[in-house]
Parts: structure tokens; C-alpha cells; sequence
């Protein structure tokens, strides 16, 4: 089979597509596994053949969908440095960031047959170790919420207030107190690198979570 | 668009100060400098004569020929040139061209044109001043038509703007009409910054030394009173008096901000912006626009008195722009110009200012002495080895000496070979040398400073000396309970800020200290005489100081200008003299041919050298006898110990310790625990006078570095690009100036602390100040200043600052190779085929007993067909020689391959299809010619490398094959052989008749690379290279361009092992065979890791620090736990600087 070349198909778009589906998957898993909101609303599926929880509650999952179709134009463009998933306590300051840095592979190209499986194999592993991500870090206080932010590169911002990609689903600038987490500590859980995305996966925990 | 940014409001305090204290010694001290320079010129030149005694000018705004000649031709005929105009002393006013109000000013002073000098020279006589007036009748003048003509772009809020399109011979009084006066441009040179005089200290110095920052003293704090735009405010009519001072701050509204007059109030940058794009605008005439003139359509309010005043202030923002960048042009800018392109140049912005500044700052000069000493010692050394041996005066001195005295005495000095360091240090240095032609002043307190005035000056706005004051002192606080509490008073801000770069001992009794700020000094001690620098005296004395060292012996360290360490052993034994008596010898050597006391103190090592020499002092011996040692030691403060600095002497007070004595009572864990294992061992061992440094005549370089940390004051992201650009030209020269490569690069900068005034107490300074450092590691080094300018760049844009805020940048170039060939064969070295390469290599990948051992990791790989523009490349992998019996390390050389790609993968020009040549972007293009070109003068090497293309379809071969793969089929126990293969396309895709027109070594080569490569395919991922962007086919219009910008870095590797499993087995082997790590091993694992997290690789990287801390913790030997915090140290650095938290580690 012939390569398929980057005229064929739109890169960027292809990996946004596979992206947001992944980010849709770990939001919903992580909000389950860090026990934001009661496991009643979540229900059991299958995604990359391996059990992932999502929740049913309607506007949640709305709110989620409506977030990453807003990130998607910004993935295409790679203009989305980081999408970070920030659980906050009830002060509303940041006690975990699940952060998805993503980055461009150092080959974007897609020549192998075995392309999707392959990165299949590879968001299954971090769906994984989402789902065990539990073990390395400390419980949550009670009462969490999240919120979802975009580390957007270079003026991607401006775009985003201009465009509004949904309406009435704007995006602000976040606040200082969202993104600054004081005393963090690092935790690695995966880095991927396929043919068409880079993606690394790690958790910043604060060190008091109380 | 209203282009109100032109107006400047009035300053009510504008921090000037008055004429009475600064102004007057400066005037005063121009003065005598050009009486002093007066007989140097007529000397240099010959003509000269006293046609114009009694005339003493003063040059305003543009002249041709220029104040700077003008000054020249007044010291050779007899006249007097003032910088500064006094309404009493000046007797004629030097113009071209006055704008207006300058005119008006000006009514009754003789305005004269440059041609009344010159031709009064050519006459020979002072001809009459009348036909030369510039205005003969001076009236107001109408600008109206030239502003209607001029700028559109300057709205009719800020009329008076004028273009001077004329040329400066044509436009005299009609064009003076129109133009302005002040333009100063040419001010600084004539205030001597050339002749290298004191008062303007370029200050530009490596951060962190005290002295670097005493020049800078001099002017700044002063002229600091002004900033161009107070003064503007000051001539300006219109005056807004709201919030006068905001529009110095760099918050000013962005609106604001894009108009560079506004700019140019938050900073003198953009004052040079304006005259530094006027210097590239095309309109060369010297019209002179300055702003100010501008500003000035009406009398100033203030006319009489102010009027000199104001003058002095426009020089002085000359001079200060002057301090910070050095080429000055007169300011005949096209303000549309620099309207349409604000922020293109801001301050440095232009080549040559970086550059300049530091060839300017003279303490910069003196930090080089060390190195120029280190090379003169080096130098004598070479000669003696190439003479067969030298003749030591005052060696044979000493003998003879000895040989007299011990026909007296028969007691010969002991024999005993016991090694012997001296440390010669001058005593007071710069005083001493200051006062050697000045007996009057021996035994007074005296002080070095650029400061010669009462030491007071006004505070300037914007900035808030106390808060930075109690700033410092918190933060000493932290440290110490008990506050330095010696009468600081908060009228600290009027004193003057220059600092006292030496004093003399009788000074320091009254409590004056080096570095001391000359206002507060003075406050101490009243009586304080001040000594201006002498940078050329220092110097000699100096050079009389190494050579009187090198009559002796050429076992000589230098240390810096004025000390040095002097490994005696030798020399005793030779001699059969004691330490003592060659120490004297050596003193009175020095004292007869300087003048200047030295003191020496003498030890079995440097580091009780030099604490003898402390001893020692002022102008003395002390031999420190290795039995008194540990006494001696015991009641040493810390700090005397080198690499005992503040913060670190400031950190053992709070562990209680003060003495020498006090540290040993501290175990060397407790050391290492605070200290960390280097520091800490360092401690351990300084503290018993243990130190085994021998005395080197020759120092490696560990880094090449520029810095700057004065006067930054961004407006704007580009002014921070194109500073750093020129600061990389200067790194890039002085890697030139060393003959070294460096690989890694560090950008470190100052940002305003968050609520730190933003104008700092120190006129220019970079006040209190947030560090942040960032480094890169090159595919290859490097020593162009392009690529250093680039991958600096994208440092500076992964920091995301504020530019604003910015106060200071440094560029550090680290692991540093030499750039010149190396006969070895382990230094890049051009021309070399890889086959020459290949045979060279064998040997010296020989089995080794340590996987990481250093000697592994200088396998170099040269290409001959580096083209000249991109520099050599080299690799430096180490090959895991201990790697199991059947297992290949191939090792991705990804940095060659950039380099390769031009060579390798631009098939032979009739392979191309011209129609797809021609698509190329012409840069491109021009690439791939130049590889022809190259090919065609190195057939053996390049053409044979020209794989078949890929695919048909594009001419061009794929980009992956661009991959060279270094292989290392290694057999246990025997030698090795080293192979390359390049990284391959499929065997089926290699077009037959291509592989036969091959050379048959190179079919052969080939062949066995395809052999291979069935063992090194798992680990080779197709990858592309940065190339991939330049294949036609792959530059459609649809990918998003941020794609094609996307530059893939290097896999990072350790010692060659990419694959996690790999990375664990070598690392099990490091902890398991070695006792001890090598510190060469362990930086390696640091840098690795370094590399994981800049490759966004977390997972492995804890992976890989996880591993090491089982092994290396449960390992028995100490050494490696300490091995393994010293790796995590630095990699929680690298982490904390890369995501702003650190890792867990549990």
C-alpha cells in the first residue's frame, strides 16, 4: 500500500480527532477515578478494548463535549500546548492538575498500515494508568470541582476570544489562582510518542492536600 | 490616530539636582582632562598654535566636521572645548542648525557656524566670528510648511515635528529655519568615552563581582537624575501634569506603546531606537532632529536659569544611551521612519553595541587580565621550552645572594623537599598604584572611585532606594539576627552610588570597605580622598608585577591583575634557600620596580598560601609551617575560605559556626547534608587546610559567557531578540577569541522582582531581581553566533516574560571543545572521508571496563562534506563496551544527520528534475547548488553517499535516509569493529543499477550495512530529519505551516541506549562493577536526564530515577547515595525550571 502523504490527508486534523476522542475518555475516567462526583453517575463502556467509566449525567458530559470542541480547532493548529484537567478543593484552589502536554511527534507521517492500532495500543496504556493513578497519589479533600484549561501557544488566545467556536460557551483567560499550585510535586504516569501525536500525561499534586 | 504619545508631561522633580554638586565636578573634571589630553594631541600632531586662546566653545547639535574633531582642532590651537554650555565661560556656540526655541534662548550669544574654526585655521589667525553667525537675525521661524509636507503619519497633536531634507552644506539658514538644535549625538565621544577616560563607566560586568559595578557609579547615579524624557517634559508645551511619571514606567497603555515616542519615555532604549534607526533610515543628512527639538516650538517656561541646565541634561541621555550602547549617531531621524517601525532596534539594537560596550568597559578589561597573564606566563613557558631553557635574573640574584651569605654562615637552609606555594597579592592594589606619584597622599585614607563630588545626588523618580535597601537588608536578615546596624540612615538614597572599587588601609580602619557605596563611605569617614582610576597605570604595574614572578620561576599562576601563586617547590630545592628569604627577595623586587607593596604568604598548599597571605598583610611575609597549620586554621573565620561567599557564610552563622575550628566539629554527612556531597566534601577538606589544586599556569575554560545586566530596559520582544542576537555575536567572538566550541547553552535573566520599584536605586541598575536560567543542549557545538542567537531565542520565548520587566541577560556557552583540528582525530577535523574516519576509529573503541568510561565518549564523526557555513559536526557517544555478548547498541547519531543531509541526501545534479529544483525556496536552492559544489571538490566522499531515492515520484530522496547509524558489532574479548551504515531504505527499494555504479568499497559497505541492519532495525525508527520540510513534495500548501516549522530534536540516549530495558542493564552494570562513580559518568546521567525532560519524556525519566535510587541507595558504598541526590538535585532543577514543580520521588 502505497504511503499515504501529507496531501492525502489533513494531519492535523486526523490527530485532533483521535486526540479529543482520547481527552473526552480520560476526562470522564479521571473525574471517576479522583471521585469528583459519586460513582452513580458513571457507567461502565468499553473504549480502546479496555473498561473505562463515563459519567450520564447529561450536562456534565455536555459541558466536557462542549470543552474539547472548543480545544479541537486549537489541537489542529497546535496551538494547544497543554489541556489540563485541574481538580480544585472547595476554595477552589488547585489540589491536582492532570496535565496532557502535547507536542509534535518528531515525524509526522502517516506510512504504516498499522498506524491506528498502534496508537490505539498507545492511549490504552495511558487510559490505564489513569484508571490506576490512584495509587500514587494522596486522596482528595471532599467537595472537589474541576475545571478544564487550555495552555494555549504563542497568541491562540486572542483567536479564542474572537471566535467563539459554540456560542455562548465562551473561554476566559484563567485565573492565577487555577493555574499557580503551590509546593507541587510532579508525577509522571505516561508519555506517548506515535506517528502523529506526542503526548505526555502527568499529574502536579499539591504536597497538603488538607 | 492621535499620536499623543509624543507628549511628555512635566516633571516636577526631575531629580536633577541642581549644578552645584555633580554638574560642577563633572565640568571641573572635563576640564582638566582636556587640558591634560591638550599636549598629547599637539604632540600627536605637530601643527599647533594659539590662535584661539580666550575662545572656549561649546558645540550644539550636528557640526561638520564633528565636536569630536572639533574638540581635537580646539586642544591644537589653544582653545577651550566645554561639553557643557555656561552662559559665563563659553564664548561661542558651535551650530549648523538651531530649531527655534534654541534660537530665541540663544538671542545675543555668538551662534557660530564649524567653518569659522576651520577657516580660521587655514588662515591661521582668528578670523571674525560676524561673517560666520549662523542666524544673523534671528526671528521665530514658520514651520508650517515643512510640517504640512512632513509626516502625515504625526497627527496635528504633535506639529512640530521636522523632516530636514536637505543636505547640511545646503541648508543653512533657510533650512536652519526649520530644524533643531540639539542634537547631541556626538556628545559622548567628545566626553572622552573614546580615550577611554573614567567618568563614563561602561558597565556592563560579569555579575557578581563587586568591582564590576564601581564604574558605573560615576555617571549613572546622576545622570540617572534624567531621563530624556524628564527633560523633554521639561522644554515640552504641553504639558500634562497628571501622573507625570507613569509615563516612565514601562506600563504605560499599550496604545501607548506602540508609538515609540511614548516608548522612548519608559526607556532610553527606545531613545536609541529613534537614532538607531535614523543611523539605517536613508536620509543621511545630518539634519538634526532630535525629539527634543521638537518638543521645544515655544520658550521653555524656565528660560534663564534652566537653560544651561536643560543642556547638560540632553548630554547627559546621550551619555547614558552612550553607556548602555555605544555608536551614537547624529540623530537625523525620519521620525516616520521610526514611527513605522517601532521596536524594529531597540537599545543595542544595533551590531556593533554590544560589542562595543564590552570593548568599552574597562573593569570589564581588567577581569580579562587574568586570562591575558595566564597567557603571558603561558607564552614564557613555550619560549623557555623552545629555547632549551631561560635565564632567571632574579633566580641567579638570589643565588648569588645566598652564595655570599652562606660563605658567612654555614648554616645552609634545610633540604628538605617539602612542596611550597607563595601567594603574592599587592597590597590595595589600585590605591596603591593610584597614590605611587602621589606621596601626599601616603598614609591618608584613600579610595578608588569614579566619584569625585561632595558624594550626594538627588533621587531620580520612579525608583525607591530605601525599599530596595530594606529589601537587601531582609534579606541579609534571613541569615543573621543581628542587623548591621552602622548608622544607616534612610538619607542613604542622596548619596552618591559609586562605588569604591579599593581603599587603602587607613581608610578601612574608619570602617570603609571595597565595594562600599563612595556616599556612605564618606559619611564614615570624612577625610576620604578620592583617586580616579588609571586603568593604563594598573596595567603596567601589573605586567612589572608578572615579569619581576617570571625573573624567578614560570610555575606561575594567575590569578587576576595583581596575584598570582607561585609554586616555589623547585625553586627552594635549587636555591637551598629558606621560603622566607625568597619570599623577601621577591617583595623587594617588586616594591623596586613598582613602587607598590606585595605581600606574601607562603604555604604547602594554595589555600594556606592564602591564608598566610592574610596574614600577612599589609605589606608583609608569613610562611605558614605545615606544624602550625592546624592551629592556625582553627581560629580562620569561613569566610576566609575560598567559595565561602556570603550566602554561605551568612548559612554556617546559623549553624554556628564562625571559625575554621567550628566546621571541623561538623561531621562531613552533616557537611554534604547542608552543602550538598560537593560542597559539603569541599568544606570538609578546606577547613583542615587540605586542599590538593596544584598551581596551574594554564586554566581550562569551563564556559564562555556574556552578560549584561545594566541598563536593560525592553519595550518590546524584538529589542530582547535583537539584544540577544548581538549578545550571541559577542559570545560568538569570544569563543572565536579561544578557540572553543561550546554545546551547551544557558540564557540567564533578571527579571524585576513582582512589586520591586521599577526603576532601581542604581541609576541603569537591575535593582532586586528574580534569577531564571535556562539551558539547551546542541546536536553539536557550535561556535556561530547565528545558532547561538536561535536556540537563545527559543529560550527566551519558553520563558514567557515579561520583556518589560527584563533587567538583565547573560548568554553562557558550557561544555566547551576546542574548534581546532585535532591531530588526534578526536576533534573535528575537516575533510576527513568516513572511511578515513572508520579506520581511525578502530582502535579507540577497545573493550572497556567501564561501560561509561570517559574515554568512551570522544568517538567523533566527521563528514568531509560539512559545508563551510554549518560548523563541524562531532558526536560524542559513548559505546557501552560491556554490553552482552550478542547485543547491538546502535546509536542514532541524529546530530550528524543534519549535517549529512546536505551532502547525502541531494542526489547528483542530473538526477534532479530542474522544473522541481526551481520550485525550491531560493534558500534551499542555494543549498542544494552548494552541496554540487561541494560534491564536485570531495568526489571520493560525497557522491558515493547518494542514495537512491526513495520513491520515484520525487526526485529528491526521502529525507529518512539521512540517518547515520553508527553500529558496534562487538564481540567479547576481542577488539571491536566499528561500522557505519547509513540508515537504510528497504533493500527491494535500492535501484540496482544505482548500487552498481557505486564504488565497489562503497557496494561492499553497503552491503554489510544491509546485513546488519536486520539486527539494528527494531531499534531504528524511521525517522525523519529537519530536511523533511525542504522535500518538495512534502511543502504542500495544506499542512499547517506550524508543522513545517516543528524541528525534531535528538532521541535523548545514554551512553548510546535508547530503549528503557537498555538504559536499566547499563545503568545495573555502572552501580554493580564500579566502587566509585566518576564524576564524569554521573554528569553524564544528569545531562541524560536533562535531555529526557527537554524531550517531554517524564515517564522515563522517573522510571530512570526511580531505578537509580534503588540501585544506587541500596548500594554499599556511601559514594553512590551521594552520587544519586546529586543526580536528583539536579534533575528537581531542571524540573522545577521545566514545569514550575518537582518531581515525587517516594
Amino acid at each position: 500500500m502505497a504511503a499515504l502523504t501529507r496531501q492525502d490527508l489533513n494531519f492535523g486534523q486526523v490527530a485532533a480527532d483521535i486526540l479529543c476522542e482520547f481527552l473526552e475518555v480520560a476526562i470522564h475516567l479521571i473525574l471517576y477515578v479522583r471521585e469528583i462526583y459519586p460513582s452513580g453517575i458513571f457507567q461502565k463502556r468499553k473504549k480502546y478494548n479496555v473498561p473505562v467509566q463515563m459519567s450520564c449525567h447529561p450536562e456534565l458530559n455536555q459541558y466536557i463535549q462542549d470543552t474539547l470542541h472548543c480545544v479541537k480547532p486549537l489541537i489542529e493548529k497546535n496551538e494547544a500546548e497543554k489541556v489540563v484537567v485541574v481538580i480544585m478543593d472547595k476554595e477552589h484552589h488547585p489540589v491536582e492538575r492532570f496535565v496532557f502536554e502535547i507536542s509534535q511527534p518528531p515525524l509526522l507521517s502517516i506510512s504504516s498500515e498499522t498506524l491506528l492500532s498502534h496508537v490505539e495500543q498507545l492511549l490504552r496504556a495511558m487510559i490505564l494508568k489513569i484508571s490506576v493513578c490512584d495509587a500514587v497519589l494522596d486522596n482528595n479533600p471532599s467537595g472537589c470541582t474541576f475545571t478544564v484549561l487550555v495552555h494555549t501557544r504563542e497568541a491562540a488566545t486572542r483567536n479564542m476570544e474572537k471566535v467563539q467556536v459554540i456560542k455562548d460557551f465562551p473561554w476566559i483567560v484563567a485565573d492565577e489562582q487555577e493555574v499557580h499550585m503551590e509546593e507541587a510535586k510532579l508525577i509522571p504516569l505516561k508519555t506517548m510518542t506515535s506517528d502523529i501525536l506526542k503526548m505526555q500525561l502527568y499529574v502536579e499534586e499539591r504536597t497538603q492536600k488538607t | 490616530m492621535s499620536r499623543d504619545g509624543w507628549r511628555k508631561k512635566a516633571s516636577e522633580d526631575d531629580g536633577w539636582g541642581g549644578r552645584g554638586g555633580y554638574m560642577a565636578a563633572k565640568i571641573s573634571k572635563l576640564e582638566e582632562q582636556f587640558q591634560k589630553d591638550a599636549p598629547r594631541e599637539k604632540q600627536k600632531d605637530g601643527t599647533s598654535s594659539c590662535i584661539f586662546s580666550g575662545v572656549a566653545i561649546y558645540v550644539n547639535g550636528y557640526t561638520d566636521p564633528s565636536a569630536d574633531e572639533l574638540r581635537r582642532l580646539m586642544m591644537l590651537h589653544g582653545g577651550q572645548f566645554h561639553l557643557y554650555y555656561t552662559r559665563s565661560k563659553t564664548t561661542h556656540i558651535i551650530a549648523t542648525n538651531l530649531p527655534n526655541s534654541k534660537i530665541q534662548e540663544l538671542k545675543g550669544e555668538k551662534v557660530v557656524r564649524p567653518e569659522w574654526i576651520t577657516d580660521s585655521i587655514k588662515a591661521g589667525c582668528q578670523l571674525s566670528y560676524v561673517q560666520y553667525q549662523l542666524y544673523a537675525k534671528q526671528k521665530s521661524l514658520n514651520f508650517t510648511s515643512i510640517c504640512a509636507r512632513g509626516k502625515q503619519d504625526l497627527s496635528s497633536t504633535n506639529d512640530p515635528f521636522k523632516p530636514n531634507p536637505s543636505h547640511p552644506q545646503s541648508d543653512s539658514i533657510k533650512n536652519g529655519s526649520c530644524s533643531i538644535i540639539e542634537e547631541d549625538a556626538e556628545r559622548p565621544r567628545v566626553n572622552g568615552i573614546h580615550d577611554g577616560d573614567d567618568d563614563d563607566a561602561c558597565a556592563l560586568l560579569p555579575r557578581g563581582s563587586q568591582d564590576t559595578s564601581l564604574t558605573n557609579g560615576y555617571v549613572h547615579p546622576v545622570n540617572g537624575a534624567l531621563k530624556p524624557q524628564d527633560s523633554f517634559a521639561e522644554h515640552s508645551p504641553h504639558v500634562v501634569d497628571i501622573g507625570s511619571h507613569q509615563s516612565h514606567l514601562p506600563q504605560t497603555e499599550s496604545r501607548d506603546r506602540e508609538e515609540p515616542s511614548c516608548s522612548s519615555a519608559g526607556s532610553k532604549s527606545n531613545f536609541h531606537q529613534r537614532s538607531l534607526i535614523s543611523t539605517a533610515s536613508p536620509a543621511k543628512q545630518p539634519g538634526l532632529h532630535s525629539m527634543q527639538k521638537d518638543l521645544h516650538p515655544k520658550p521653555t517656561s524656565n528660560p534663564g536659569t534652566s537653560a544651561a541646565p536643560q543642556k547638560g541634561n540632553l548630554h547627559d541621555q546621550t551619555r547614558v544611551r552612550l553607556n548602555g550602547s555605544y555608536h551614537m549617531t547624529p540623530n537625523s531621524s525620519n521620525l516616520a521612519d521610526s514611527s513605522h517601525q517601532p521596536g524594529r532596534s531597540g537599545k543595542g539594537a544595533e551590531a556593533g553595541v554590544i560589542s562595543e560596550f564590552f570593548s568599552h568597559s574597562r573593569l570589564h578589561h581588567i577581569s580579562t587580565w587574568r586570562n591575558e597573564f595566564s597567557e603571558y606566563v603561558n607564552a614564557l613557558q613555550s619560549r623557555r621550552r623552545a629555547a632549551g631553557g631561560a635565564v632567571f635574573s632574579g633566580k641567579e640574584k638570589l643565588k648569588k645572594l645566598k652564595a655570599n651569605c652562606s660563605s658567612g654562615s654555614l648554616m645552609a637552609a634545610p633540604q628538605v623537599r617539602q612542596s611550597c606555594i607563595l601567594h603574592v597579592d599587592m597590597d590595595c592594589f589600585f590605591v596603591s598604584v593610584g597614590i605611587r606619584h602621589r606621596p601626599d597622599l601616603i598614609g591618608k585614607p584613600v579610595a578608588v572611585t569614579s566619584n569625585r563630588g561632595p558624594g550626594r545626588v538627588a533621587q531620580r523618580p520612579g525608583s525607591n532606594p530605601q525599599l530596595e535597601f530594606q529589601y537587601y537588608q531582609r534579606k541579609q536578615k534571613q541569615y543573621r539576627k543581628e542587623v548591621p546596624s552602622n548608622g544607616v540612615d534612610l538619607d542613604l538614597a542622596a548619596l552618591s552610588m559609586a562605588e569604591i572599587a579599593s581603599c587603602s588601609y587607613e581608610a578601612r580602619q574608619a570602617g570603609v570597605r571595597n565595594g562600599m557605596f563612595f556616599g556612605r563611605a564618606k559619611q564614615l569617614c570624612p577625610d576620604l580622598q578620592s583617586v580616579p582610576y588609571d586603568f593604563q597605570a594598573y596595567k603596567e604595574v601589573a605586567l612589572s608585577m608578572y615579569e619581576t614572578l617570571a625573573s624567578y620561576t614560570h610555575n606561575i599562576e594567575a590569578l587576576s591583575c595583581d596575584e598570582a601563586l607561585v609554586d616555589a617547590t623547585n625553586l627552594l630545592v635549587e636555591l637551598g634557600v629558606t621560603p622566607d628569604d625568597l619570599a623577601r627577595a621577591i617583595r623587594e623586587d617588586i616594591k623596586e620596580k613598582t613602587g607598590c607593596s606585595a605581600s606574601v604568604g607562603m604555604g604547602s598548599n594554595i589555600l594556606l598560601a592564602r591564608m598566610a597571605t592574610r596574614k600577612a598583610k599589609p605589606n608583609g611575609q608569613y610562611f605558614l609551617r605545615s606544624e602550625e597549620v592546624d592551629d592556625f586554621i582553627r581560629d580562620q573565620p569561613v569566610s576566609s575560605l575560598p567559595g565561602v561567599g556570603r550566602s554561605m557564610s551568612s548559612k554556617l552563622t546559623s549553624l554556628r559556626v564562625s571559625t575554621c575550628g567550628d566546621l571541623q566539629q561538623l561531621s562531613i554527612s552533616r557537611l554534604q547534608r547542608e552543602f550538598g556531597p560537593r560542597t559539603g566534601q569541599m568544606l570538609f577538606r578546606f577547613c583542615r587546610g587540605l586542599y590538593d589544586r596544584p598551581v596551574r599556569s594554564e586554566k581550562e575554560r569551563k564556559s564562555v559567557s556574556a552578560e549584561m545586566n545594566y541598563n536593560i530596559r525592553f519595550t518590546q520582544v524584538e529589542e530582547a531578540e535583537t539584544f540577544l542576537t548581538n549578545l550571541s555575536m559577542e559570545v560568538q567572538k569570544r569563543l572565536e577569541g579561544a578557540g572553543l566550541r561550546g554545546r551547551r547553552i544557558t540564557l540567564k535573566v533578571m527579571v524585576r522582582k513582582p512589586g520591586a520599584p521599577v526603576e532601581p536605586a542604581k541609576y541603569g541598575g537591575h535593582g532586586i531581581c528574580d534569577n531564571f536560567a535556562r539551558s539547551v543542549s546542541l546536536a553539536q557545538p557550535t561556535d556561530s553566533g547565528q545558532l547561538i542567537a536561535a536556540e537563545a531565542i527559543k529560550l527566551f520565548h519558553a520563558m514567557k516574560l515579561d520583556v518589560k520587566d527584563m533587567r538583565g541577560v547573560g548568554l553562557q556557552v558550557q561544555q566547551l571543545e576546542g574548534s581546532h583540528a585535532d591531530p588526534s582525530g578526536q576533534g573535528p577535523s575537516r575533510g576527513r572521508s568516513i572511511k578515513d574516519l572508520l579506520l581511525a576509529k578502530q582502535p579507540a573503541h577497545s573493550p572497556k571496563k567501564d561501560p561509561l568510561a570517559p574515554q568512551g565518549w570522544s568517538s567523533v564523526i566527521r563528514t568531509g562534506v560539512t559545508p563551510p557555513s554549518s560548523p563541524p559536526s562531532t558526536s560524542s557517544d559513548p559505546m557501552p563496551g560491556t554490553s552482552k555478548g550478542g547485543l547491538h547498541h546502535p546509536h542514532t547519531l541524529n546530530h550528524v544527520r543534519t549535517c549529512l543531509n546536505v551532502s547525502i541526501e541531494v542526489p547528483s545534479p542530473s538526477q534532479v528534475d530542474q522544473s522541481v529544483l526551481e520550485a525550491l525556496p531560493v534558500d534551499i536552492r542555494k543549498q542544494v547548488e552548494q552541496s554540487w559544489r561541494h560534491r564536485e571538490e570531495q568526489p571520493s566522499t560525497s557522491s558515493h553517499l547518494s542514495t537512491p531515492p526513495r520513491t520515484s515520484s520525487s526526485p529528491p530522496p526521502g529525507p529518512s535516509l539521512g540517518t547515520l547509524v553508527l553500529q558496534l558489532p562487538n564481540q567479547l574479548g576481542q577488539p571491536c569493529t566499528t561500522g557505519f551504515i547509513l540508515e537504510l531504505p528497504d533493500f527491494s527499494q535500492v535501484d540496482p543499477d544505482v548500487f552498481a555504479a557505486l564504488p565497489r568499497e562503497l557496494q561492499e559497505e553497503l552491503c554489510s550495512a544491509y546485513r546488519n541492519k536486520g539486527n539494528t532495525q527494531a531499534h531504528v525508527q524511521a525517522q525523519s530529519s529537519a530536511e523533511n520540510v525542504q522535500c518538495p513534495s512534502s511543502s504542500s500548501t495544506d499542512v499547517p505551516e506550524t508543522l513545517s516549522k516543528f524541528n525534531p530534536r535528538p532521541v535523548p540516549t545514554l551512553a548510546g541506549a535508547y530503549e528503557f530495558s537498555d538504559i536499566r542493564t547499563l545503568l545495573r552494570e555502572w552501580v554493580t562493577t564500579i566502587s566509585e562513580p566518576m564524576e564524569e559518568d554521573i554528569l553524564q546521567v544528569v545531562k541524560f536526564c536533562t535531555e529526557l525532560v527537554e524531550d517531554k519524556d517524564l515517564e522515563k525519566l522517573y522510571l530512570v530515577i526511580k531505578y537509580m535510587k534503588r540501585l544506587m541507595q541500596q548500594s554499599s558504598e556511601s559514594v553512590w547515595s551521594m552520587a544519586f541526590d546529586f543526580i536528583l538535585d539536579n534533575v528537581q532543577v531542571v524540573v522545577q525550571q521545566t514545569y514550575g514543580s518537582t518531581l515525587k520521588i517516594t
